[in-house]
């Protein structure tokens, strides 16, 4: 990470480039169900990130190597479209998106009630389409909502949400350019309804002090996040409402 | 990837052929319904999101500098891959590109390529230093029949609403991609035993060959392609050449109708 | 993981007050205190309260809370009438799919044929279409299938079509009333499955009818107009 001295990340009024506070979350717009071919699916608009999932399953877990007797296995595909950054990315093996996909996969398998599908697999594919910083966030955002979507049991929702440090100012939600010149970034996946953290990495440099206040942004932006995922999921199925 | 086709699926579409009806109650050369949406990808300098029937697409453009080759010194170059990975259906297992997806990108390429629509001259910067590269990718979402054809429509779509960053790249102002005409596909897929306009998912599940045709101003043939196992005959081929000369216009102009 | 309660006349089981609307809940939110009342499908004890682990509508049917799930995949239980179809066959067995994260597997000796050994193609190969039982399902779920029994047998004719876990009870209606009406108006043989799937055979009108019948549910299947718009499409049919 380390920053770049020569650029301005906070205006002179405290306020950041883009005018938003510094507990202040981009706009979010989520919708369900929006890809028929799927079980589940998901959409979700995160400042100019745009990711998309699917969930297909549960299904019988090929190949057997990755079956698992007692539960089922998530498998997550996390990946950037070639037009989803400013400059192309080649198609193909990315160690960046692997690696993504793998701790993606364990956080969904910490809430998703996978003893109930022995020996089988749930797809998750989380396209990323357009993005500017939390892109792996939002694709748990979104992955969240695809599954719910796709009636796979879940003891709770998740939301992925990021904060940061920028001119040793702890700041919630950051977008490109704080991303790149910032100090420190710190990703989460929340259990909204229990406050449980399921996603964890970070990069950069924090005081625990400046860590704290990083969990207090990404906990109630979680929550902010989460009635747009219940909004998103019940617009969806409302019209269907089998009441009077 | 192998699909298990139900019997009674093909005996249905069979029958149902026999009475010049299809699954979902089209005509034998009625498509589904098309929405087109341009300039929706953020950092994309072209894009389209094309739906098709329950058929979900995007296709993005993005441009680069690079050294022309040497053999063509005042070129630049077009290329279009298409993506069909496990997010646009059930039957797409994870792996390496699957035979399918390069066909796939492959067909929009050369329908596009083939036409001359875009002047490989014009992408010159410096002759034998520089020029420009043009990428279209596809990006299958949502795989309900027909990919073919919302593939190609998204490409030459994104392609005529992309603006050359030129800005980015120092070489002067942005300015509008030139594309000097709209090449579009139309697929026919034997179901039931006869060539039919557009076919769904169930219609693909039990039917068998397809042919592609990519038609330019005034109808000329720029690509074709037939695909899976089965034969036609030239008297099935000209039908549907008929059909397409009328229904690849019409697909052009929904792409020309979004640039007003 | 027990069956649906209340699956027949969603407002009538729900215990809901007439004229009152079935609360749709998501993943996580709590339904209500757990003391007093027993966990059903779709929910989850946590400390003091009963939550919801699905999206779906809240029931209450005596004293066991439960939800009504928006979407399920298709689990097979050990009776269950299933449409399957056939994915591949060894010398003396058959794979099916059915429509479940698992397939079936139908061994010779639970089929309808006397099979010679190596012959079993000859009977159902590849893409035919069986109705069978679910004889039983272990833990791991290896599901075997049984074809004896009264009315199972290869389908050779008609169309298969599928449709929503979830909408099967409303196809069938109280006591299967509206699946009674529909054969009669579409002058077809139906059998509706457990597992999702549905076999019409008849004239092609009566197929083509039932065809828009299974689009309606597809659309309108969780509203409370359907069995209203159910009732104009088969009273058009029949004056037709």
């Amino acid at each position: 990470m380390g920053g770049y001295g020569d650029v301005q990340l906070l205006r002179d009024d405290g306020l950041r480039l883009d005018g938003r506070k510094v507990d202040e979350m981009r706009e979010v717009k989520i919708e369900a169900g929006i890809l028929p071919a799927a079980d589940g699916s998901a959409w979700v608009q995160h400042g100019l990130n745009v990711a998309v999932c699917a969930v297909y399953g549960p299904m019988e877990a090929h190949p057997r190597k990755i079956q698992r007797q007692d539960r089922a296995v998530i498998d997550v595909r996390y990946n950037m479209a070639p037009f989803s950054t400013s400059d192309r990315i080649r198609p193909g093996f990315n160690r960046r998106s692997r690696e993504i996909s793998k701790v993606t996969a364990e956080s969904l398998e910490s809430v998703v009630l996978v003893e109930r599908f022995p020996r089988s697999k749930i797809r998750v594919e989380i396209e990323i389409l357009a993005a500017e910083a939390g892109t792996r966030c939002v694709g748990i955002t979104a992955a969240s909502v695809a599954l719910a979507d796709a009636g796979i049991p879940m003891r709770d929702m998740i939301v992925g949400v990021a904060s940061g440090k920028i001119e040793d100012t702890v700041v919630l939600d950051l977008d490109k350019a704080e991303d790149n010149y910032g100090q420190a970034d710190l990703p989460m996946g929340i259990l909204p309804t229990t406050g449980e953290i399921a996603f964890l990495q970070m990069d950069g440099d924090l005081s625990v002090e400046e860590y704290n206040t990083c969990v207090e942004y990404n906990m109630k932006a979680a929550k902010e996040i989460h009635e747009l995922q219940i909004d998103a999921l019940k617009r969806r199925y409302e019209e269907k409402n089998g009441g009077a | 990837m192998v699909e298990l086709v139900p019997n009674l699926l093909r005996q249905e579409l069979a029958s149902l052929a026999e009475k010049d009806q299809r699954i979902d109650g089209r005509a034998r050369w009625e498509s589904r319904q098309i929405t087109l949406e341009t300039n929706c990808l953020y950092n994309a300098e072209g894009s389209a999101k094309v739906t098709w029937g329950e058929t979900v697409i995007y296709a993005g453009v993005k441009f680069e500098v690079r050294t022309p080759w040497p053999d063509r010194p005042t070129q630049g170059s077009l290329m279009c891959g298409a993506e069909l990975r496990p997010v646009a259906g059930r039957k797409y297992e994870p792996g390496p590109p699957s035979p399918e997806s390069i066909e796939l990108g492959r067909v929009v390429d050369r329908g596009i390529r083939e036409s001359g629509c875009i002047d490989m001259d014009s992408l010159c910067i410096i002759p034998g230093e520089k020029v420009l590269g043009i990428m279209i990718d596809i990006h299958v979402l949502s795989d309900r029949g027909n990919i073919f054809d919302a593939c190609a429509l998204g490409a030459i779509a994104a392609l005529r609403t992309a603006i050359v960053p030129a800005e980015r790249f120092d070489i002067g102002e942005d300015y509008p991609l030139s594309v000097s005409m709209t090449p579009t596909m139309c697929s026919f897929t034997r179901v039931g035993g006869r060539y039919v306009l557009d076919a769904n998912e169930e219609e693909e599940l039990g039917g068998d060959e397809r042919i592609h045709i990519t038609l330019g101003d005034e109808g000329h043939l720029h690509s074709l392609q037939k695909g899976l196992k089965g034969t036609f005959t030239p008297a099935e081929f000209d039908e549907i050449l008929q059909v397409a000369q009328q229904r690849c216009a019409e697909l052009a102009e929904i792409v020309n109708s979004k640039e007003e | 993981m027990g069956r649906l309660v209340g699956r027949h006349g969603d407002k009538e089981m729900s215990g809901a007050k007439e004229g009152a609307e079935l609360r749709l809940v998501t993943p996580g939110e709590a339904i209500g205190a757990s003391s007093g009342v027993r966990a059903g499908t779709g929910t989850l004890v946590q400390g003091e309260n009963i939550i919801a682990t699905k999206v779906g509508w809240v029931k209450d049917n005596n004293g066991v809370v439960s939800v009504d799930p928006i979407h399920s995949a298709y689990m097979p239980r050990s009776g269950d009438l299933v449409i399957g179809v056939v994915e591949s066959v060894r010398n003396n067995l058959w794979f099916a799919d059915v429509n479940g994260p698992f397939n079936g597997l139908l061994p010779m000796s639970l089929a309808p044929w006397k099979v010679e050994f190596g012959a079993a193609r000859v009977h159902m190969d590849i893409g035919d279409i069986m109705l069978a039982r679910v004889q039983e399902v272990d833990e791991a779920h290896n599901i075997v299938l049984t074809m004896k029994g009264v009315g199972l047998r290869k389908l050779k004719d008609g169309i298969m079509a599928n449709i929503s876990m979830n909408h099967i009870s409303r196809l069938r209606g109280d006591s299967d009333s509206t699946l009674n009406k529909l054969k009669e108006v579409s002058d077809c043989r139906i059998i509706v499955a457990e597992n999702g799937r549905v076999w019409v055979d008849g004239d092609s009108e009566g197929i083509s009818f039932m065809r828009k019948v299974f689009e309606l549910v597809r659309n309108d299947g969780h509203k409370a107009e359907f069995n209203a718009s159910l009732d104009a499409m088969m009273n058009q049919r029949r004056n037709a």
